[in-house]
């Protein structure tokens, strides 16, 4: 390592941003050039320096920043936030609107007891009640969405509206239920609704006894791009660490997620229950993980275990 | 001697589990669950806006404007990156921002020349300990300045980057996340920043 690169890597490597590679290097370097390690000194004197600098907000000021923004909503009367069925439910009900037609035997209501209830719009707008409209002319009930495909006017004065219709119809049962089972994993798949994912795997991982849940739970952490899912899926399965498929998806995320969060859950996991066989994954991520404590929590598996930190 | 800064970990460590509930109820309309988020994050965003703009009133105004914004969007909130990062997004573009109003009309936020020399208008804010410590206010009147004015030379996205990395301890990584650029962009971009503050500040002891 040359002075120019030394000089380029010095702030990263006093916030702790160098791979350790290069951190090793850096060090060696510094330990033999007298001006480089000057300069890092003097960094650290001057990162000193601006650490005094930093303030905390008086208490006061915190106290009146809530109090201001509690009756800036209140005055402005800015209307809540928009309620969720606006937004991620339609993507959901859309995506469901196609998944429910392979269930039309379900023509009867499933259980008397409703753990889940699952529906759908396939539409992008609802028509008010009785707006321009009789009653006797909306399209069904309360239970059917409309939204308009085409408009055109006649001679007599009227306008021909061409509507497309949508049926709504809620379905509920346990979970137990396979056919609720079959919907929850769907939704938990739907690639178009990060949220309905995040819901469908909640419900799903507290019921990972089941070999078809927990092959979606290990599906989940390894393809979802979400890191919420993952998480929770991670979550769901906590109890089954020892297992050797679950063992082998968390080795997967460990290498490959680009979610620190997700890679120190699965360090924590894995490390907990620490055996011969994760010994090369450890050596490897202690050499390639830029989150420190990632690097870290795998160096002292490895030492617990009488293994080498480093691979030769 | 490489080290995290505090809470580098803790910013990213685990996505609290019970957040995406209240995310979702804020979404449905929840006036309770949309304090309660707030004040789960209220504190990092104002102590971002007070240290980046040294000034109570703007740092007031822009917790405000951040957090309606919160408000007005969250139902446009798909759980795409994390709600910290979303939230720092509309953060840091509103302290950018007001940097860059500052650069314009060529502002000295915080440190303005008195009789008695130069003097930081935040240290108002700790003029009692500072009477209980003499040394550290002689420190704020020889060396605010000074730092002050090696801040003051950088751009506002490098001020943004190193205000990330140094006082509120993000990674790089998040840092452009946020700020919607590469880590390696932010990378070079703390870099430059402590490359200025070296020259500006020489051979500071």
């Amino acid at each position: 390592m040359n002075c120019d690169t030394s000089a380029k890597l010095i702030p990263l490597y006093f916030y702790g941003e160098l791979p350790p590679e290069e951190e090793d290097h850096l060090e060696q370097h510094l330990d033999a050039c007298a001006a480089c390690s000057r300069q890092a000194e003097q960094y650290r004197a001057l990162a000193v320096a601006l650490d005094r600098r930093a303030t905390e907000p008086p208490p006061n000021l915190l106290a009146e920043c809530r109090h201001g923004l509690m009756q800036a909503v209140e005055r402005a009367q800015i209307p809540a936030p928009r309620a969720a069925h606006s937004t991620a439910w339609p993507h959901f009900r859309e995506g469901f609107a196609a998944l429910l037609a392979q269930f039309s035997r379900w023509r009867t209501p499933l259980g008397a007891v409703a753990l889940v209830a699952l529906g759908f719009f396939a539409a992008r707008f609802s028509l008010p009640a009785g707006g321009g409209l009789s009653k006797a002319d909306l399209p069904g009930s309360d239970n059917v969405i409309s939204s308009v495909r085409s408009i055109q006017p006649d001679a007599s004065g009227h306008v021909r509206i061409v509507l497309d219709e949508t049926r709504r119809r809620t379905v509920s049962g346990e979970l137990q239920d396979k056919n609720i089972e079959q919907l929850m994993l769907a939704a938990a798949h739907d690639e178009t609704n990060p949220a309905l994912r995040v819901e469908s795997v909640d419900i799903l991982k507290s019921h990972s006894d089941s070999s078809e849940i927990r092959g979606l739970l290990v599906n989940r952490v390894l393809q979802d791009p979400n890191p919420y899912v993952r998480l929770r899926a991670l979550d769901g399965l906590k109890p089954f660490t020892a297992e050797p498929d679950v063992r082998k998806a968390m080795a997967q995320v460990l290498e490959r997620d680009d979610n620190p969060g997700v890679r120190i859950q699965v360090v924590d996991l894995l490390t907990a229950h620490a055996d011969d066989q994760i010994v090369g994954l450890l050596q490897n991520v202690v050499q390639k993980d830029d989150n420190t404590y990632i690097r870290r929590r795998c160096a002292e598996t490895l030492k617990d275990m009488n293994a080498s930190v480093g691979t030769f | 001697m490489a080290q995290d800064a505090p809470g580098a970990v803790g910013a990213r460590l685990s996505p609290k589990l019970d957040e995406a509930g209240l995310i979702r109820a804020v979404q449905r309309g929840d006036s309770d669950a949309f304090e309660q988020l707030v004040r789960a994050y209220d504190q990092s965003v104002l102590r971002l806006a007070v240290n980046l703009l040294r000034s109570q009133e703007d740092a007031r105004d822009v917790f405000q404007e951040a957090f309606l914004r919160v408000y007005r969007n969250i139902h446009t909130f798909r759980f795409d990156c994390s709600f910290h990062t979303w939230l720092y997004r509309i953060v840091t573009n509103i302290c950018l921002d007001y940097l860059r109003k500052r650069k314009v009309r060529k502002e000295e936020p915080a440190v303005v020349d008195t009789s008695e020399g130069p003097l930081d208008r935040m240290n108002d804010f700790e003029e009692e300990a500072a009477h209980a410590d003499p040394e550290r206010h002689l420190w704020n009147r020889q060396l605010s300045h000074r730092i002050e004015g090696a801040l003051g030379s950088l751009t506002p996205r490098e001020r943004m980057v190193f205000e990330l990395r140094h006082y509120q301890g993000l990674r790089l990584r998040n840092i452009g996340e946020i700020l919607g650029t590469s880590e390696e962009a932010a990378k070079n971009c703390l870099f430059r920043a402590t490359q200025k503050m070296r020259v500006e500040l020489g051979d500071f002891q």
